[in-house]
């Protein structure tokens, strides 16, 4: 159970409910009872489906309903359809379970008798085109699930499924197209790190199959994620996107740019001027957003080390080292929670230097 | 705001469960029935009062859950056979010392003939598929001595594919991490002796970052915490032997301030409603930070540690030390 505030009910109060909930208690058990031995008999009728309809209004947890209303399906009603009555039926059953999601956004076995009914759209459809009522059907589903990421952008069930049926449509859709519904995710919501992870999927096949240039889109992805940082710095999302284009560090170029941007950022923070001040213990600050930063950098600086020694020569090296370890102390006061995280690599760093 | 657990009202809070039958809800629920008796077992074992809830009647409920059909247990008596109740079922059996009343090579085909080509597994035959039924096959398969039956290479091949550029796991391939899938592929990893497969450094930071300024831990980047992700990020941390890299005091402090301290039971989060799913993670979690007066849990199998150490299945897991009461 989330998110249902506790709510004391007395002994009265919790009698008068239970008198009001009586009939429908009986109504469900009653029913609950029909079914489950109508399916023990294998009743596969057209009665039996709709006792299965009525329940699952009632209870869209009830998955051995579920199971059951699809072995009728299966065992008797399609096998005496024809193709554009199947069709129908399987319309009637995205019909129903709209409904369904619109309530229950997060219920595992509506998303999956949604997806089983799509794996059971037959091929065929008007003017003979053999894929005609599949083009339709996957349409449709990429608008619904649209829709339901609108109602909320973090619903994983709903990315989940979004990325199911742009798997599996008739016709794939260009990835570009998925590359500009991120964007335009991101944008109304910089906070969205579903779509920055989508983007990471996204990204690299449009790199592999040649459609994007990778060292230019990566410059625009910079870009991009530079914007958001700026716009907003407390959020994880965006630290999480830069540090995934920035990979393993191995271009020299790009981690440095990028390790100076962070400076900069940092230097603008209002809590910044704390940095260098001998009394930041007695602060306490929680900063996320200065916290952010410098962990980023740590994880930067140890990336230059680790992949660019000679070029930053022993001198270099030595520099970066004083000044993760430097960083390092502070994240400890700053961010008290991870302290002994931050303990842990400083003291890893010492060794190493040894 | 409260500073103890309440452990006697928590003991009466799971009491008191099975005994709503005049409830909707109750009814409403009994698609969790196999889950929530697992979960309120487990608890009562770790409060250290594992003769709390009468062992024959559990037994027989259990049985009664049997699908013949299938060859698996189902949620609640009549209800078709799936894998996490199934699990579930093994797991009770297992705690109960009961598991020679299950025909063992019906339960292991049930489960074996889930996993599909990628490597994942399905809950049951209609084929949903997640890692978290990876988990709960390789789980079961450990505890019941049959892991050797199975396609261990193609399992960790498919969880591997499920690995994040920021070291956690999803649900399929392609899904973006969150705890509760972190949790079941790190602990998928470490009974398959497979951590290999982990980006460590990487993972452990990504885990320590769920936690929050009220101490509370959120399943994925920026959303709200609560408790049940506090055993989830807590179980992959000690897996990773990093359970210090989060502030165990702050998330005591959090768990505890969930509780219902009249009626018992922990909810997601402070003035919510309890429900038993977070009275059971909320005391999985006091335990792997050292809770004092806790019994050991076992974070990878999710049952007392003494029970999975009898099977000679523990891992090298490392939780908090117990503190003095
Ligand atoms: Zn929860």
């Amino acid at each position: 159970m989330h998110g249902v505030r506790r709510s004391r009910e007395s002994r009265e109060a919790r009698e008068a409910r239970r008198q009001r909930e009586q009939e429908e208690l009986n109504t469900y058990l009653s029913l609950q009872e029909d079914i489950l031995s109508r399916k023990k008999d294998k009743d596969w009728s057209k009665d039996a489906f709709d006792l299965t309809t009525r329940m699952l209004n009632k209870n869209p947890e009830f998955y051995t309903v579920w199971n059951y209303r699809r072995l009728i399906l299966l065992n008797n009603i399609f096998r005496n359809s024809s193709p554009h009555e199947k069709i129908d039926i399987l319309a009637n059953e995205l019909v129903m379970t709209i409904s369904a999601l619109k309530v229950h956004p997060k219920v595992y076995w509506i998303w999956n008798h949604r997806r089983w009914c799509l794996e059971n759209i037959p091929e065929g459809g008007d003017d003979d085109d053999m894929q005609g009522w599949r083009k339709t059907c996957w349409k449709r589903e990429l608008y619904l699930v649209e829709q339901m990421l609108d109602a909320d952008p973090r619903n994983f069930h709903a990315w989940d499924y979004r990325r199911y049926v742009l798997s599996s449509m008739p016709i794939q859709r260009p990835e570009t197209a998925e590359l500009a519904y991120t964007t335009k995710k991101i944008e109304s919501d910089f906070s969205n790190f579903s779509a920055w992870h989508q983007r990471t999927k996204v990204l690299p096949r449009l790199w592999e199959s040649g459609k994007l240039d990778k060292a230019q889109s990566l410059q625009q992805e910079f870009v991009l994620v530079q914007n958001a940082m700026w716009a907003d710095p407390d959020d994880q999302s965006v630290w999480l996107y830069h540090r995934w284009l920035i990979g393993s560090g191995d271009d020299y170029d790009s981690l440095t740019r990028e390790i100076k941007g962070i400076h900069e950022l940092l230097e603008e923070q209002p809590d910044s001027k704390c940095m260098f001040s001998p009394i930041l213990a007695t602060l306490n600050l929680t900063n996320a957003c200065v916290s952010g930063c410098m962990e980023t950098l740590v994880h930067y600086k140890r990336l230059l080390i680790r992949s660019h020694t000679s070029r930053l020569g022993p001198e270099g090296t030595q520099i970066l080292r004083e000044e993760c370890l430097g960083l390092l102390k502070q994240l400890e006061e700053l961010d008290p929670l991870r302290r002994q995280r931050y303990r842990d690599l400083g003291a890893l760093r010492r060794r190493h230097c040894q | 705001m409260s500073s103890e657990l309440a452990i006697a009202q928590h003991i009466k809070y799971i009491q008191a469960l099975g005994k709503q039958k005049d409830d909707l809800i109750y009814h409403k629920t009994a698609h969790l029935r196999m889950n929530a008796v697992y979960w309120g077992l487990t608890a009562t074992c770790i409060l250290g009062r594992p003769d709390a809830l009468d062992r024959e009647e559990m037994i027989a409920y259990v049985m009664s859950c049997w699908d013949d059909e299938a060859g698996g247990f189902g949620a609640h008596t009549g209800h078709d056979a799936h894998i996490h109740s199934t699990l579930s079922a093994i797991q009770i059996m297992v705690m109960q010392d009961a598991l020679d009343r299950i025909d063992i090579e019906r339960v292991t085909q049930f489960i074996l003939s889930l996993q599909q080509p990628s490597g994942v597994f399905a809950g049951d035959a209609f084929g949903e598929v997640d890692t978290r039924f990876l988990y709960i096959a390789v789980n079961a398969l450990a505890l019941l001595g049959r892991l050797g039956d199975l396609d261990q290479e193609k399992t960790v091949e498919y969880v591997r594919q499920c690995r994040n550029y920021d070291g956690g796991f999803g649900r399929i391939v392609g899904s973006e991490s969150h705890a509760g899938q972190v949790f079941v592929c790190t602990a998928a990893l470490a009974i398959l002796d497979r951590l290999d497969v982990i980006d460590e450094p990487t993972l452990a930071w990504w885990l320590a970052e769920r936690q929050l300024p009220n101490g509370g831990l959120n399943g994925r980047p920026q959303k709200l915490e609560d408790v049940c992700y506090s055993f989830w990020a807590l179980s992959a941390l000690s897996v990773l032997r990093k359970l210090h890299w989060i502030d165990a005091a702050a998330l005591t402090s959090f768990i505890l301030s969930a509780q219902d301290m009249e009626v018992g039971g922990i909810a997601d989060r402070p003035g919510n409603m309890a429900d038993i799913f977070h009275t059971h993670f909320g005391i999985a979690g006091l335990s792997l930070v050292g809770y004092p007066g806790l019994v050991d849990l076992d974070p990878v199998f999710c049952m007392p540690a003494s029970v999975i150490e009898k099977k000679g299945l523990r891992k090298g897991w490392e939780a908090l030390p117990r503190q003095k009461v």
